[in-house]
């Protein structure tokens, strides 16, 4: 027991001062905060986002459209527009100043607008996204012309229409409509995606690493197999628990930080519920995963044969994030209930179903057993066969030595 | 009690007989010579005394009875195959390793600084292990061995890629480690080496163990009846007693072949009636290379 303990602080502490693993658990909220304030907030006017929006801004963004108006509906920018659309009321003086430089684009409505519907664009060069935010202003400007005469209709047609869903689950949890639920389930996701295979391939790193130094043989001699093994999985998890921490922590200062509506309505904060599963289901997942690629260390000779065994071990990993939108826009259809049973699946579906609606109980529950009955296997014949005589062969990998070891035939 | 007693081990790996039935005691405080041509089977043979392998049959006691957890922490095994974490300082390696054989945080830093020391690598201590040439891993790897004080010592291969001077430095420790009453097994096929520091050896070949005892006895049991004579005089054609003789490699110096009848005590006393002033007269002994290839190739090895 002592000698675990040993095993378990030297990998914890050699984990957690490796550069790249700090690297890691930095660099990934910073890119985080980064995308959130820079993509989310352009538009926003407050301390370090308008800053970055400013940085980000490109000069020709600043200047303003021409508009010529044939129709004489538009007799007048309203103020708040001012900035952004100049009126013309010749064609040869916009052209001069699209020419020069001071405009950006030049729109001009002819007479027949409001029969044909068309107008006429005049830019020096196409850029479909700066395009598309200027037509709406133009857009936004016509409609209020047109409907000066009845301002309730212009707010009516100038706003989408709010969809307030009345949820009959026992449970309400976030705003169906809040646009974060949409991101939500892809965040978890993500997060349960990226910390168990973390810390299951730092596993696999850890004991090749040991193979391929030859140290492996020094460690027999003090320790056994068995205490290597438990004291590396559960430091590796507690690493894993450390990632999940930061990485969730900074992802909430982040989305307060951002100004907008993340001041964190009631209604997105997750249920405590969804903590506890997802304990469960990164403990459970991780174990799985975690001895899985033991087995594999134990049966590899260097990290070149470990990479290609591992990749056999992700693809179940992957096909979560592969059917990541079906599984979110019917989080209780048959393919979703399906993944998240499945024991190779069911820890990052469960909580990507978990994130994104109601889930049964019993389905959870199941999921549960059933991840708990596999990981209870593998770990076991993971240790049957996680002994010095393969910890000490230099034999070649091969995927069908893996299975006939794990099915306990050697 | 024997500090090793190894009773009949068999191991297969596959279809591969590795050891056969092989015996041997290790007594306290000598220096034990394990023996035996590459691929013999002397590393699985170390492997199975330190309870990293189990034998299919035969059992091994060490000071008395099985391994135990407290038995690993009085073992220093230097493996065939020297194996340090690469990735980080060398001090930080030694420690965690030492920590492993039961020392106390305190008590392994203050023990390997000392080594260090010794051994002209205090300055390199902070430096990652992969820094290091090859010989300083070399020391490092004889730190991690003996640091934990043990009272069985067992080296595979010690001399291999050490230049003379560390080649005598692990000497002078070896033999200093057996002056304080360590008992150390040396597993080598350097037969010049097991003459210069062994008591005692076993000789495996092909999983079999096929020479076993003390060096003296061993060498006894092989002397040919031959002696090795130095004189200035010239040896005459034929001499009653004698077979054959051929000049060694100094022109004073002979080996003599003897008829069986004719003990060395008899040629001594007919030399000297033949009035052959002689400086040196010997029994030949064989070197252990000698005997080394003698057994092994009686024992049907083929050289590859």
């Amino acid at each position: 027991m002592k000698k675990t303990l040993i095993v378990l602080k030297n990998e914890l502490l050699t984990t957690i001062k490796r550069k790249s693993f700090i690297l890691t658990l930095l660099l990934l909220p910073l890119i985080g905060l980064i995308f959130t304030l820079v993509v989310g907030n352009r538009d926003q006017t407050s301390g370090i986002t308008s800053l970055i929006s400013k940085l980000t801004t490109t000069e020709e963004e600043k200047l303003s459209i021409g508009l010529l108006d044939d129709t004489r509906n538009i007799t007048k920018i309203p103020d708040e527009l001012k900035d952004q659309i100049k009126l013309y009321t010749t064609k040869e003086s916009a052209n001069i100043d699209l020419g020069s430089g001071f405009i950006k684009a030049f729109y001009f409505i002819p007479e027949d607008y409001v029969q044909k519907g068309e107008i006429v664009v005049y830019r020096p060069d196409f850029n479909p996204l700066s395009a598309g935010n200027d037509n709406y202003l133009i857009e936004t400007l016509i409609n209020s012309a047109l409907l000066s005469e009845n301002p309730e209709i212009m707010n009516l047609v100038s706003t989408a229409p709010k969809f307030k869903t009345e949820l009959l689950s026992p449970e309400p949890q976030r705003d169906p409509g809040h646009q974060l639920t949409f991101f939500l389930p892809y965040i978890v996701t993500f997060l349960f995606y990226i910390v168990i295979l973390g810390s299951s391939s730092m596993m696999l790193n850890s004991i090749t690493n040991e193979k391929s130094n030859r140290v492996i043989e020094i460690l027999l001699t003090s320790i056994t197999p068995m205490q290597l093994l438990s004291g590396k999985i559960v430091a590796l998890g507690l690493v894993g628990l450390l990632q999940t921490i930061v990485w969730s922590g900074t992802g909430l200062f982040i989305l307060r930080l951002s100004g907008r509506s993340f001041a964190l309505p009631i209604e997105f904060q997750l249920p405590t519920s969804i903590l506890v599963w997802g304990i469960i289901f990164f403990i459970l997942g991780y174990i799985l995963y975690a001895s899985l690629m033991a087995g594999v260390g134990a049966l590899v000779s260097n990290l070149k044969e470990a990479s290609q065994a591992t990749t056999i071990l992700v693809i179940p990993m992957v096909i979560p994030l592969v059917l990541l939108a079906p599984v979110i826009q019917n989080p209780n259809g048959a393919l979703a209930i399906f993944l998240s049973l499945f024991p190779f699946t069911s820890p990052v579906s469960m909580m990507t179903r978990l994130s994104a609606g109601n889930v049964p109980f019993w389905q959870i529950l199941l999921a549960i057993i059933l991840l708990l009955v596999s990981a209870y296997w593998i770990v076991r014949s993971v240790s049957s066969f996680f002994r010095a005589q393969y910890l000490l062969s230099g034999k070649e990998f091969k995927i069908k030595y893996f299975i006939d070891a794990m099915l306990g035939k050697s | 009690m024997n500090t090793i007693e190894v009773n009949n081990i068999s191991k297969t790996f596959g279809s591969q007989k590795a050891l056969d039935e092989v015996s041997f005691e290790v007594k306290p405080g000598e220096i034990f010579g394990l023996l035996g041509p590459n691929g013999a089977g002397k590393t699985t043979c170390i492997r199975i005394v330190l309870d990293i392998f189990k034998p299919d049959s035969g059992s091994v006691k060490l000071f008395g009875n099985g391994m135990s957890e407290e038995k690993k922490d009085q073992i220093g095994y230097l493996p065939e195959e020297r194996g340090l974490y690469q990735d980080i300082n060398l001090e930080e390696c030694l420690n965690y390793l030492a920590s492993l054989k039961g020392l106390s945080s305190s008590e392994s830093h203050k023990r390997i600084n000392e080594y260090l020391i010794r051994f002209n690598l205090d300055e390199h201590k902070k430096k990652k292990v992969k820094e290091l040439s090859k010989g300083m891993q070399q020391k490092a790897q004889l730190i991690t061995t003996l640091v934990h004080d043990p009272k069985l010592i067992i080296i595979d291969e010690p001399f291999s890629a050490l230049d003379p001077l560390n080649t005598q430095m692990v000497k002078d420790i070896l033999r200093e480690q057996r002056d304080l009453g360590k008992t150390i097994v040396m597993c080598t096929h350097q037969m010049h080496q097991v003459e210069e520091l062994c008591d005692r050896l076993v000789l495996i070949n092909q999983g079999k163990s096929v020479l076993y005892g003390a060096l003296s006895e061993v060498q006894k049991n092989y002397a040919g009846h031959a002696i090795h004579v130095r004189t200035e005089d010239q040896i005459p054609a034929s001499l009653p007693g004698m077979n054959k003789f051929k000049r060694l490699e100094n022109h004073h110096h002979y080996q003599i072949d003897l008829d069986s009848q004719v003990s060395p005590q008899d040629f001594l006393k007919t030399l000297v009636a033949a009035n052959i002033k002689i400086n040196q007269f010997e029994i030949a002994m064989p070197t252990l290379d000698e005997i080394f290839i003698q057994v092994v190739t009686e024992s049907g090895m083929k050289y590859e």
